[in-house]
């Protein structure tokens, strides 16, 4: 992977739990936590955890008990956001939430929490799974999902994209300028570095 | 004071764009010295300093009725360059009423403002504006406050929100901007915005402006002047129309880069706001040609070497890399090798 020397690129950590925590909310962009998404000493069990498993056929169970070392499975991550955004709207002071996946997942996670007024001190992140990057076009403001070249043409207006480092949290995305605005049809090769 | 404002002037298209001799002598040259690199420069914003632009808390200079036009044009194109996040609707009224405030001070003869109690009016001749309104009721004005009183401000400006011992960018009118998006960046920490500047992390720069402005008083505000180069004297070079204005890169030759290449210079002040404790950031635009700039020795000189020197990672980042060996050699010339007094003052009476 590149690294362009832009600070506003997120930098992710192994999960540890926050001791200030009162409850603490897990959510897994998959069936189960990943080895290399948290430290060794993590204790999953003191986590109340959420995993999205990806079928449709998963039995609309009532809300379990919203209590350490409970498993509750969703069918996509849609579903997860879905639940997340009615839970957020009940919690109180004291919640924290770890979360690993995509920035993808991630980051749509930190769009929920901020609207339900968590700060980002209450979330950690850490980054497992694919490196394709949602990218935001500064020029037409289309958001072109999954990519994993240093140059892609934006699906909104066409033009040829240089993917930067520069991220923003609000919108959950890179940006992305048209490379060849100064000497159009100059493109470079796109080289695959986000796969 | 006297000022003659050029309304005609035009930023785009035509570029019909020019300084008076006052204008230029006024021009708040960016370089103290005759080498550049990244600093903290942030000093008290005191009336009066080494150029006239100095001598306002707000400057208005003769282009100030043409800019405010070019403003509204790009707000028509791009609604989005003035958003302000909501929980800033109180930095939205300080702003009115500090920009209100200073100009109807600094210049009795082109704005007033008049209180009684809450209903404020405000009178601004040189654009035909005259409105009352009730302070701290938004549906009393045309536009939201910050939007109001800054579609009649030259230069950009940003409402920084602090929190968690962090300034959040939470609002901006952003229409002359060096390339930055209000758009992407807003709701950015002061790191993430800043993020794209080489060097200058490394260095602790924005590290150690963080917590100088953090403590920022009432009262106690602070400027300190950057600098880009623009190709034509064009405001809006924005990311969103880089497809736009990248193209005149490539327009430069040995011809015409004394009139097309442009020394463009922010005059950065910082203002802590009294009932938000937010801070309005102020980013008043000025744009010089080589050709203009080659009218005073000290200038031209210093010009010459600061660009020779520069380092490339800040070429690169400023866009200079098409153009820089044009300016060179057309400055070259100018330069005698004589020693330039240190400060950014023109030494020059007149023209």
């Amino acid at each position: 992977m590149t690294d362009q020397g832009i600070k506003s690129r997120p930098k992710y950590q192994r999960l540890a739990l926050d001791p200030s925590g009162r409850h603490h909310l897990l959510l897994i962009d998959g069936p189960a936590l990943s080895s290399e998404a948290a430290d060794a000493g993590f204790d999953i069990a003191a986590c109340e955890t959420w995993i999205v498993i990806r079928r449709s056929a998963v039995p609309p169970e009532p809300i379990l008990a919203e209590a350490p070392g409970a498993i509750r499975p969703f069918r996509s991550t849609a579903h997860l956001f879905s639940a997340l955004q009615d839970r957020l709207a009940r919690e109180t002071m004291g919640l924290r939430i770890y979360a690993a996946g995509t920035e993808d997942f991630l980051w749509d996670i930190h769009g929920i929490a901020d609207q339900a007024g968590m700060s980002r001190q209450e979330l950690r992140f850490c980054h497992v799974g694919s490196k394709a990057r949602r990218i935001f076009c500064v020029h037409c403001r289309t958001i072109t999902a999954g990519v994993k070249t240093s140059i892609v043409a934006c699906s909104g207006c066409g033009a040829s994209l240089f993917v930067r480092d520069h991220f923003s949290r609000r919108l959950a995305a890179f940006m992305g300028v048209q490379v060849d605005a100064e000497a159009p049809g100059e493109v470079p090769d796109a080289e695959e570095i986000y796969a | 004071m006297t000022l003659q404002f050029k309304p005609n002037e035009t930023f785009r298209s035509d570029f019909a764009y020019g300084k008076s001799d006052a204008d230029l002598l006024r021009f708040p040259f960016p370089f103290p010295e005759d080498a550049y690199m990244y600093s903290v420069n942030i000093e008290p914003h005191v009336r009066g300093g080494p150029t006239a632009a100095f001598a306002h808390v707000f400057d208005i200079d003769e282009h100030y009725v043409a800019e405010c036009r070019e403003r509204a044009l790009v707000l028509a194109e791009d609604p989005k360059r003035c958003q302000v996040l909501p929980h800033m609707e109180m930095a939205e009224w300080d702003t009115l009423e500090l920009i209100m405030e200073s100009l109807a001070a600094d210049y009795p003869d082109h704005f007033s403002l008049t209180k009684a109690g809450d209903l404020w009016t405000w009178v601004n001749r040189p654009l035909g504006i005259q409105q009352s309104f009730t302070f701290g009721e938004a549906h009393t004005l045309p536009y939201g406050p910050f939007e109001y009183i800054t579609r009649q401000a030259q230069g950009d400006f940003t409402l920084q929100d602090q929190r968690d011992d962090n300034l959040y960018v939470d609002g901006g009118m952003v229409t002359t901007q060096a390339d930055w998006s209000l758009e992407f960046n807003i709701g950015m920490t002061f790191h993430e915005w800043h993020g794209p500047v080489p060097l200058a992390h490394e260095k602790g720069v924005f590290d150690r402006a963080l917590k100088y402005l953090l403590r920022l008083q009432y009262g106690r505000p602070v400027r300190r002047l950057n600098w880009t180069i623009t190709i034509n004297p064009r405001l809006d070079t924005s990311p969103e129309n880089y497809p736009v204005w990248g193209p005149d890169r490539t327009t430069v030759t040995s011809e015409n880069v004394g009139e097309k290449v442009h020394l463009r210079v922010e005059l950065q002040t910082l203002f802590r706001l009294p009932r938000s404790n937010a801070i309005l950031f102020g980013i008043r635009c000025y744009l010089a040609s080589v050709a203009d700039l080659a009218r005073v020795p000290k200038w031209r000189r210093r010009l010459h070497r600061v660009l020779r020197d520069l380092h490339p990672e800040i070429q690169a980042y400023k866009g200079l890399p098409r153009y820089r060996q044009m300016v060179l050699d057309h400055l070259a010339p100018f330069d005698d090798g004589a020693p330039t007094s240190p400060g950014i003052q023109s030494d020059l009476d007149a023209l």
